[in-house]
């Protein structure tokens, strides 16, 4: 029998912290006994094993280039397309959501472009882009805008009618309820779609990075499998997953400071 | 209403049909500048098509509404209307609300400070200032309204039953308080409300409106001392009165 109260030494957050902890262990654990003990070895290479080869990874160079500089090339290529889509997203997804016009015109060609998949694109950019950054931009810019643009629609067609028809009789022009009522009220809705997004975007860089290239962890797993190197492959997968787990939390890190005022309402 | 000048605002034989439905009928009043009038009808005679033509959403079948003798316009007049819903922006401060009209209107950010230094003084909200709606109770925000109502400094404020959905405890409160920044401010105000004890209490005139199609009944001249007390009896005399005129039964 266990007493909670007794526990009272460990907050809440601590709990949380030991949990996450234990539980990660226990994955590692896992996985090192399956790679060690079963057939899957063959094609599992041991956590340890991972684990080693990725910290080597960052003072030892795979292919030409360091772990950092390797994930500084990706992030450098998710930012740029992640730059522009948020643009594009914002824009197309408050206009659509705000002019019935835009959305007539629009949202049929959205919609059919949405459920393409980013990778359905690669052969056609390689066409139009050729083998450079501007074709990975591209791919990788197809797997955010959508989701930045589906939520901002979503948060500009959710605004509270109550609250344009306190605009406009304060004496609020067509371009004022735009920008101080519609614009502000789709932030929080803006910011869920670029925390999707950043994820998204960042997980269409191993993609993007099949086409010719010779750097970027999304390099890293491609060459691995050329080379039938598994452990490169789990390494690149391992630098992938914490960066994304990263980004995923600076997110909602900035989302938390910025939206402040939707706090405990949800959406 | 020491001098004798121009009326504030003038109706002119308004009158509203939806087809073939006459639902205002020839409603002619004035409102001196600075007044405080209560309306008051029975449900469903028509006041919410009443305020729609005063503030230009519906065009009146006939007849015309003056402010300082000229036709109201939304782009010149300056009118400011509080409802039931508290239409604070989630996203703005406490002061921010109180400074959107003000933003809106093109007025100097100076001079907006000031005035939203004056109106949060003045409700009782400069502690709040930097507040977020969604951390204020219901009479907050119903203040946090009237402040951005007032800063304004309207021509003429329209009120279409404010107080209807809070309890009484907290009406009578907003009450007394609007009274005091009408006194001080000088505003010309509008009052609508169902609740007769509210118009009683509230207006120096009380417009009586009948059911469909809607005219004015009476105007009864409202001269009890304030503070009013709604138990006295020359309160309850009044009340009474005005009750007989809105029966319909």
């Amino acid at each position: 029998m266990i007493d909670n109260t007794k526990d009272s030494r460990f907050s809440v957050k601590q709990l949380i912290v030991i949990y996450t902890i234990i539980s990660l262990m226990s994955l590692l654990a896992v996985w090192e006994l399956v790679a060690r003990f079963t057939k899957a070895s063959m094609f599992l290479p041991p956590a340890s094993q991972v684990l080693v080869a990725f910290c080597r990874s960052f003072v030892e160079p795979i292919g030409k280039r360091t772990m950092l500089a390797h994930i500084g090339v990706s992030l450098y290529r998710v930012g740029v397309a992640f730059f522009f889509a948020t643009i594009a997203g914002i824009a197309l997804g408050v206009g659509m959501g705000y002019s019935r016009l835009a959305e007539a015109i629009l949202k049929p060609i959205f919609e059919f472009i949405r459920p393409i998949p980013p990778l359905a694109w690669i052969p056609l950019s390689i066409l139009w882009f050729g083998l450079g950054d501007t074709g990975k931009f591209f791919i990788i810019f197809l797997g955010c805008f959508c989701f930045i643009t589906v939520n901002t629609y979503d948060g500009a067609k959710n605004v509270d009618p109550e609250l344009i028809g306190a605009a406009r009789m304060l004496g609020a022009n067509e371009r004022q309820v735009f920008f101080e009522i519609v614009l502000p009220s789709s932030v929080p809705y803006i910011f869920a779609g670029l925390q999707i997004a950043v994820t998204a975007g960042w997980s269409a860089v191993v993609g993007a990075e099949m086409i010719q290239s010779n750097e970027g962890v999304g390099w890293m797993i491609v060459r691995g499998m050329n080379t039938g190197n598994t452990v490169q492959i789990m390494v690149g997968i391992v630098a992938i997953g914490i960066v994304g787990f990263i980004l995923a939390n600076l997110t909602s890190a900035l989302e938390r400071r910025l939206c402040a005022w939707n706090e405990q309402k949800g959406m | 209403m020491e001098e004798k000048k121009m009326p504030k605002v003038q109706v002119r034989g308004l009158t509203k049909r939806f087809g073939d439905l006459l639902v205002l009928n020839n409603i002619s009043f004035d409102v001196e500048a600075g007044e405080f009038l209560c309306i008051v009808g029975p449900t469903g005679c028509g006041k919410t098509t009443f305020l729609n033509s005063l503030t230009k959403l519906y065009k009146p079948t006939e007849g015309e509404i003056l402010l300082d003798g000229e036709p109201v316009d939304l782009k010149k007049h300056n009118i400011a209307y509080i409802f039931q819903e508290y239409s604070t922006m989630p996203w703005l401060t406490v002061e921010e609300n109180v400074g959107f009209g003000l933003d809106i209107k093109g007025v100097e950010k100076g001079k907006a400070k000031a005035l939203v230094d004056e109106y949060l003084e003045i409700v009782g909200l400069a502690k709040y200032r930097k507040y977020y709606p969604n951390q204020l109770s219901a009479s907050m925000l119903q203040r946090v309204v009237i402040a951005r109502a007032f800063a304004t400094q309207p021509d003429l404020l329209l009120m279409d039953e404010p107080y209807g959905q809070l309890d009484i405890q907290l009406r009578y409160h907003l009450e007394d308080e609007l009274i005091s920044l009408w006194q001080r401010t000088g505003t010309t105000v509008l009052f609508i409300t169902h609740n007769i004890e509210e118009a009683v209490y509230m207006g120096q005139r009380i417009l009586v409106l009948t059911n469909k199609p809607t005219s004015i009944k009476q105007t009864i001249d409202n001269n009890l001392p304030r503070p009013r007390d709604i138990a006295s009896p020359d309160f309850v005399k009044l009340r009474n009165e005005v009750t007989d005129l809105i029966k319909w039964w």
